[in-house]
């Protein structure tokens, strides 16, 4: 993929983001913090399916730019075929297991198999 | 510039003394980018602990919710806040907004892009960033 197109995305997924994750912090204020942590509140947070939809987003998006992010900067560092090659396949990699491991957390919380 | 800072290599160009305070919003954004992912990461595997049950869950808030948890999640707060906010500012900057008229380089070769509306996004995102440190500093430890 060109790196403007990378580019594109990169600002794209940071302004979603940002919509995103203030209402996620918008939650937290809706009630008091520590209230808004207990065990019955979250569990509550991820059964309600919009919401949990939201949070796969974040996840999504957030993964997307920290990697291409971290991908950025370590091509800042150093240059080479076989290093650009590994640093892009590595945080790739990196970024699909993390959405996977933050899936599983939203999809098994959500169905109630806990 | 001159030999002597060829001669520093990296660290010259790490340098966030030299070359304004472009260079230093240079440095806190790749700085609260990489402490950003890795709360991030940190996150995703906090909240996985609820598939522990509430036993799991409240253990793991013992851990984190404590004045260190606190103090730690004020300096997330205002990572995130100027890497938004400088992060928009840079973005604008790549699409040609506040660069400035394209001109004749002309001594003393003052770069046009490096300009007072810049300066003025990099100020403003670190004084966003202290105040939102000082709004969640209010709101964890004002219960």
């Amino acid at each position: 993929m060109r790196e403007s197109t990378i580019m594109k995305i990169h600002y794209g997924t940071a302004l979603a983001a940002v919509a995103l994750v203030a209402v996620h912090i918008l939650m937290r204020l809706t009630m008091g913090f520590a209230e808004s942590l207990e065990y019955e509140s979250v569990l509550a947070n991820y059964k309600f399916i919009p919401y949990a939809a939201m949070l796969e987003l974040i996840l999504i998006l957030l993964s997307i730019h920290g990697f291409n992010g971290l991908r950025v900067i370590l091509l800042e560092l150093k240059q080479g075929r076989v290093y650009e090659k590994a640093v892009s396949y590595g945080c790739l990699a990196a970024m699909f297991g993390l959405i996977a491991y933050g899936s599983r957390t939203i999809i098994m919380t959500n169905m109630g198999m806990i | 510039m001159t030999q002597d800072e060829h001669k520093e290599g990296i660290k010259g160009m790490a340098n966030p003394g030299r070359y304004g305070i472009e260079r230093v919003a240079y440095w806190l954004m790749r700085l609260s980018g990489l402490g950003l992912l890795a709360y991030f990461v940190a996150h995703i595997y906090e909240t996985s602990n609820i598939l522990r049950g509430q036993v799991g869950w409240d253990e793991f808030l013992e851990l984190t919710q404590t004045t260190e948890g606190h103090l730690f999640l004020a300096i997330v707060i205002a990572m995130c806040v100027f890497h938004t906010v400088n992060g928009i500012r840079v973005m604008l900057g790549h699409g040609g907004i506040g660069v400035g008229k394209p001109a004749r380089p002309d001594y003393p070769y003052d770069p046009a892009s490096q300009n007072y509306r810049h300066k003025i996004g990099i100020y403003s995102a670190i004084i966003l960033a202290a105040i939102a440190m000082m709004y969640g500093l209010a709101v964890m430890f004002g219960e």
